[in-house]
């Protein structure tokens, strides 16, 4: 199974290549104008790459299942993420060399005669530039979610537009009409993937709604939405997947919130539950939902599951909320009737605000589970783990050879961060533990 | 690991389009 997700993993990133890389050497194609020198002609081949790269990065994000599904869609944001500074560091190389190689371009009088070509390569590279600073330092510049997501959509889009009709104006290779209809085609065909996520995809959801039947406070300050789909059999899910909800309005708005499935995967009547922690302005208002609530539900997503990572033995490490994929897995587990080994470490600040305490309890009738809590603020009397989840935590209570078995990791970073570090310590091997973190920001 | 291959894939993406880029000017250049 892995082989075939590797296999298709590389035919995207072929396809991605091409994308950037078949319309730049289609210049090459038919008349050409005459040749400049070397860097005048590489800062333009960057320049057309940088584009390219930017455009495709409406396809990184439109949520298409099949082509995220090798990697996972947080993984594919990250990418999304990385590839986009070094699309910017190629448009702004291109502006860089060419001002240097035609000093003429920059030189003031020349600025104030230029061609409307000038002046949007100018508001390109201006909606570039705020662009990646909302996006680096969103938190830091005190922008609302909603509104940098809204803002982000309307930079790209502007960037992209404006670096189309500068390349168009400026001539040279887009002079022939062939080659300019490919580009304008392509600028088109990347708006038409932001407009599939935007309108398309939400169509689609409007039209399979789900309701909610109950809300359960939980241990921990959350509380668990169970949804059952309104006239419609729903979705299958993989245990540990997520999905993107949508409570208050349509599909259309701008920002769903992903959240983890944490019920069993194995549900016949398409029921879907997402336990949610009390984290933040959306997050504080799920215990006040009210049963019959219509939501909606965009997924499954994700490649943090048992199912594609077989094992003999599974180790679950999960601190806080990150609990939620863990219980789905453990659950489903249940369900099917799965008798493997399953260990999980469970990092929590004190005994009270362990979520599912009681459940997981239970469930070691049920399964070969045995689970480890480990406690940053212990009750008087308690024996049991402190402290953080470490190497020696898990070498306490993890059988070696620790490389045999499958890691799923879910939690505040610095934790994934230093349970992933111990892993490599203990030899295990990178193609065995799985982190899910969910940054879309 | 996904996340590690990610950079990895962005760094060689790079390393590629920077590569074409000098491999379309090269062309040109000569003719």
């Amino acid at each position: 199974m892995r082989l075939r997700y590797a296999a298709r993993g590389a035919v995207w990133v072929a396809i991605y290549l091409l994308f950037i890389l078949a319309p730049l050497f289609a210049l090459l194609a038919g008349s050409l104008p005459a040749a400049r020198d070397f860097w005048t002609e590489f800062a333009a081949a960057i320049g057309y790459a940088g584009l390219a790269m930017m455009g495709l990065q409406f396809g990184l994000t439109a949520r298409f299942r099949y082509v995220t599904e090798p990697w996972g869609e947080d993984v594919v944001y990250h990418f999304h993420r990385q590839i986009s500074l070094v699309a910017v560091g190629l448009v702004m190389a291109h502006m860089l060399i060419l001002s240097a190689t035609r000093p003429a371009l920059i030189a003031p009088l020349n600025f104030i005669q230029a061609p409307w070509s000038a002046w949007f390569a100018v508001l390109s590279i201006t909606a570039i530039i705020v662009l990646v600073v909302m996006a680096l330092w969103r938190v830091t510049l005190n922008i609302g979610y909603e509104t940098w997501h809204l803002t982000h959509i309307l930079l790209a889009v502007i960037a992209i537009t404006a670096g189309i009709l500068h390349m168009v104006g400026s001539g040279f290779y887009l002079a022939d009409p062939g080659k300019r209809a490919l580009w304008i085609g392509l600028t088109i065909f990347w708006i038409c993937l932001l407009l599939y996520v935007r309108i398309v995809k939400p169509l689609f959801m409007l039209r399979r709604p789900y309701r909610v039947t109950e809300v359960r406070l939980e241990r921990g300050d959350s509380s668990t939405l169970v949804m059952q789909p309104d006239g419609h059999p729903g979705f299958r899910f993989s245990p540990g997947q997520f999905g993107w909800l949508t409570v208050f309005g349509t599909p259309f708005r701008i920002t769903g919130h992903p959240f983890s499935f944490s019920s069993s995967a194995a549900a016949a009547d398409g029921r879907v539950e997402m336990t949610i922690r009390k984290l933040g302005d959306f997050t504080s208002t799920i215990s006040t939902i009210p049963v019959g609530q219509r939501v909606y539900l965009d997924g499954p997503y994700g490649a943090f599951t048992i199912d594609r990572n077989p094992a003999d033995m599974h180790v679950l490490v999960a601190g806080g909320v990150g609990i939620t994929p863990m219980m789905s897995i453990l659950r489903t587990l249940a369900d099917r009737g799965d008798r493997r080994p399953v260990t999980l470490l469970y990092g929590n600040k004190d005994w009270d605000s362990i979520t599912f305490r009681e459940e997981l309890d239970a469930l070691t009738a049920r399964l070969r589970l045995t689970v480890v809590h480990v406690l940053s603020d212990q009750p008087s009397g308690w024996t049991g783990e402190r402290g953080f989840i470490t190497a020696e935590v898990l070498k306490r209570h993890v059988p070696p050879p620790f490389a045999d078995h499958e890691y799923f990791i879910c939690g505040p970073g610095v934790m994934m961060d230093a349970v992933e570090t111990a892993l490599g310590k203990l030899g295990v091997p990178l193609s065995k533990y799985h982190s899910e973190r969910y940054s879309f920001a | 690991m996904r996340r590690l291959f990610a950079d990895r894939l962005v760094s060689a993406t790079a390393v590629i389009v920077i590569l074409m880029a000098v491999i379309f000017a090269l062309l040109r250049v000569a003719g």
